[in-house]
């Protein structure tokens, strides 16, 4: 029997999802966009102000890697149509899934701190007071996030990130950098005593592969309800997305190191002239409008991140501890969801203010921190895709298996060297 | 009262005290209200030993004991219906029949009920997340101290369905049966929360009916992917319960080639009714109009008709009009219900029918539908082609509909869609 009455039935009710937000960019190409946050624009640019061309290396190798790490997290997605911290739940139980959970939920507090951070310096830039900055920007962020409207607007930060990477590029040109030694210092590895290159080695590699990073690409090719027949375009769209956030960062290291770097200024992230010197990198193209150039390049990185990041953690959370229960766009029936994100953003705008922080120094080190927390999560994602009857067809081979494990392994060692140079002091 | 996490990992010793292993699983045998407990997985230095219920003398948080009788620990066979309820259940999504959502299992209460231990709910609040990660009573102090309750929240077995990956490696004949039971659009937003492969695994327990039902309450864009998950055989079956218009709607956003593939395994009639409807365009009258009405000729009696109403029921969108039409088709009146039930038995209906029925073209606007329904206060209204034969009715929900904002009708285009990644194959 039917029971059809002339009641307006109700439409099934919109989720919480990545998709409905981020919209139509393959979840490998927004992944690879975001990379190039706040963190990343200022790590990228301390990184050739201060070393010139010696992190190239660095650059192409967390690239490959990125490369990897995101195609296995795109698979497992593919698989078994789960977000990473659901499956850590299903396979390894609560505390492992809790274990990860809150490694990842520090490590992204850490780099939404980076981004609020990028706009207080963005708009410090622009003469506005931090107080005004960061409750401005904490308010877009939550009002964008909340209302669903985010999809409409990051076309936006989209295209001022599209823009601000080709001053880069023509910045870079203009500067008449060594070509040759750029192409060599990108293949070459460069050893080095010095501690502070081996944080801005780490901090480059954090700041690229990123465990919000892992849940991400996964969630949102779950979210989209990929299937495993999308496995190529997937692993084309990764690998879209890892070359455009190389290409994007080679030309800003480049620049810097052209322009800051081999005129002679020794850059120290701990002084308040860092930002104007790391900005002097579009000089060659804007000349006196360079900071001004760099600021809004900042910002639009600022609110790409933050249209990510917060909404990564609160998903992943919420996925591990079963609180996926928001079917609706309201607040009062996603409370974890809206609140975790509500959190997030407003506890990062409130560091921010703690006066006399040092803000390129937080940002920078957030992608030191970044890059030690992640091979917590990396294990899980290698473990996850090597069982076959989770993955069905999608399972790793063994050359992505050896591959993966190596990337793993050589973040672990990375992340020893520098806890044990800086904070042992061997 | 017992969890389960109370009891995994604890030892299992026999009956002289000598410890034989570790508690790994239980085993309970689905079907009844509560389930029963019908064995113990026993993990023996990494080794997994099958245990039947019988064996087991007692069982609490501090472990098992085993009877006297010898173990036989010969191979005990999973049997279809009993799952095991750490590897099957814990931690996995299911359904809450009741609150008609997805939520994560937390943990899983076992009860004595008629002096045996049966598995009789289903914890999801975060008591259980805590007593997992150990620091229930920890976080209980705090909580007291600042006069807060730590949230508890069961759900009985008999309101839970599990989801169909995390029991895969059982088939169940019993679960999805509470799922039945849900209105369609509370249905469709669960289905919506599943993963693929979990969604054509709830969909495939469903009666045909029943899934034409939830479908049609779905997201444009996930009824596509749903349709094209299935079987094409069943998603031609699903498509022949759905209304017409409904079906066609869907119909047209399918890939060519599995339109081709559905549309020839559909019932001829039910095809063809699909592929006229799509004919028209979206917008207009004769996109959102469904076929199934019922028309009568005009020379039956008020009794005859109540009779023919009576065998189409079950097909036709509203009984609430009854369209009289000629020999050709062409619509010659309207009578309500009313107007039926309360004239004479063998009154002919010619002689007291509305005969100047309002009525509107396929190609009117929807607007204009809309604003017809509003400004003659219908239930219904009819729809003709240009020579004025009855081609269908738009009811008013459908009507509606358009005033309704729809943002999930604005097709995205989709950089890495299914056709793209075949085509790449």
């Amino acid at each position: 029997m039917k029971k059809r009455t002339f009641a307006l039935t109700p439409r099934a009710a919109t989720r919480l999802r990545f998709a409905a937000i981020l919209g139509v960019l393959g979840p490998g190409l927004v992944s690879g966009f975001a990379d190039n946050d706040a963190g990343g624009i200022t790590t990228y640019s301390l990184a050739g102000a201060r070393f010139g061309y010696d992190l190239l290396w660095v650059l192409l190798a967390s690239q490959i890697v990125l490369f990897f790490t995101q195609e296995v997290g795109a698979r497992l997605g593919l698989a078994t149509g789960q977000g990473l911290a659901g499956l850590v739940r299903e396979r390894y139980g609560v505390r492992w899934a809790a274990f990860m959970v809150s490694t990842m939920l520090i490590a992204n507090l850490g780099s939404i701190v980076a981004e609020f951070a990028g706009c207080a310096v963005a708009l410090g830039l622009l003469n506005v007071p931090i107080v005004v900055s960061e409750i401005l920007a904490a308010t877009v962020v939550v009002l964008l996030l909340t209302r669903g409207s985010y999809r409409r607007v990051q076309y936006l930060f989209v295209a001022v990130g599209i823009g601000v990477s080709l001053a880069y590029f023509v910045s870079a040109v203009l500067a008449h950098p060594d070509w040759g030694l750029a192409a060599s210092s990108l293949v070459v590895p460069r050893l080095s005593s010095d501690s502070l290159y081996w944080i801005a080695v780490v901090a480059t590699v954090g700041t690229t592969i990123t465990p919000w990073g892992q849940a991400f690409i996964q969630s949102y090719v779950a979210d989209k309800r990929l299937g495993p027949e999308d496995l190529i375009g997937e692993r084309l769209d990764v690998g879209l997305g890892a070359l455009l956030t190389n290409v994007i960062a080679l030309f800003i290291v480049v620049a810097s190191a052209a322009a800051v770097y081999a005129v002679g200024i020794k850059v120290d992230p701990n002084s308040p002239e860092a930002v104007k010197h790391i900005a002097g990198a579009l000089t060659p193209l804007a000349g006196q409008g360079a900071t001004y150039l760099f600021a809004i390049g900042l910002l639009a990185a600022s609110f790409l991140g933050l249209g990510v990041v917060p909404l990564t953690s609160a998903y992943a959370a919420c996925e591990a501890f079963g609180w996926e229960t928001g079917v609706d766009w309201r607040l009062r029936e996603a409370p974890a969801f809206y609140g975790l994100m509500i959190f997030f953003v407003a506890f990062a705008a409130l560091f921010v203010l703690i006066p006399g922080l040092p803000l390129i120094q937080v940002m920078f080190f957030a992608q030191v921190g970044n890059a030690l927390l992640l091979p917590f999560v990396l294990v899980f994602v290698m473990l996850l895709s090597s069982q076959k009857d989770l993955m069905g067809p999608l399972v790793s081979g063994r050359f992505l298996l050896t591959v993966g494990w190596i990337g793993t392994a050589l973040l672990v060692v990375l992340s020893v060297i520098l806890v044990a140079t800086s904070v042992l002091g061997l | 009262m017992l969890y389960l996490s109370q009891v995994i990992g604890r030892p299992v010793r026999d009956n002289l005290g000598e410890s034989i292993g570790k508690v790994a699983d239980l085993i309970v045998a689905v079907g009844d209200r509560y389930p029963p407990v019908t064995g113990l997985v026993v993990n023996n230095n990494g080794r997994e030993i099958f245990l039947h219920w019988q064996a087991v003398t007692s069982l609490d948080a501090g472990g098992a004991t085993l009877g006297n009788m010898a173990i036989d620990i010969s191979r005990f066979r999973q049997r279809p219906d009993e799952i095991r309820l750490k590897r099957d259940l814990m931690d996995k999504q299911i359904v809450d029949i009741d609150g008609r959502k997805v939520v994560r299992v937390n943990d899983l209460r076992l009860d004595e009920v008629e002096g045996a231990l049966h598995l009789v709910a289903v914890d999801v609040g975060a008591s259980g997340v805590l007593r997992r990660l150990g620091i229930e009573g920890q976080w209980r102090t705090i909580a007291h101290g600042f006069r807060r309750e730590v949230p508890e929240r069961y759900i009985d077995w008999e309101d839970v369905d599990p989801v169909e990956r995390s029991i895969a490696s059982v088939k169940l004949r019993v679960p999805h049966k509470g799922l039945a039971e849900l209105h369609p659009a509370d249905l469709a937003t669960i289905i919506d929360q599943l993963s693929r492969s979990d969604r054509v695994g709830v969909i495939a327990s469903l009666d045909d009916e029943a899934a034409a039902d939830a479908i049609g309450e779905m997201e444009p864009e996930t009824q596509v992917e749903v349709l094209e998950d299935l079987e094409p055989e069943r998603a031609a079956d699903i498509l022949e319960e759905m209304d017409p218009d409904e079906a066609a709607d869907l119909v047209a956003d399918l890939s060519d080639e599995s339109r081709v593939e559905i549309l020839g395994l559909m019932e001829k009639e039910e095809a063809d009714e699909v592929q006229e409807l799509m004919t028209y365009g979206e917008y207009t009258a004769g996109g959102i109009m469904t076929t199934e009405f019922v028309a009568v000729p005009a020379t039956l009696t008020a009794a005859q008709t109540i009779d023919r109403l009576r065998d189409l029921e079950p097909d036709a969108e509203t009984i609430y009009y009854v369209y009289v039409t000629d020999s050709d088709e062409r619509l010659v009146g309207v009578l309500s219900l009313r107007d039926l039930i309360v004239s004479k038995p063998e009154k002919v209906i010619s002689t007291f029918m509305y005969d100047e029925p309002v009525a509107l073209r396929t190609d009117a606007s929807q607007e204009e539908v809309t604003e017809v329904v509003a400004r003659y206060n219908l239930l219904a209204v009819p729809v003709v082609d240009a020579e004025g034969r009855l081609e269908g009715i738009v009811t008013v929900d459908d009507a509606m509909d358009t005033l309704l904002p729809q943002p999930s009708k604005r097709r995205l285009p989709r950089l890495f869609n299914r056709d793209a990644g075949a085509a790449e194959r």
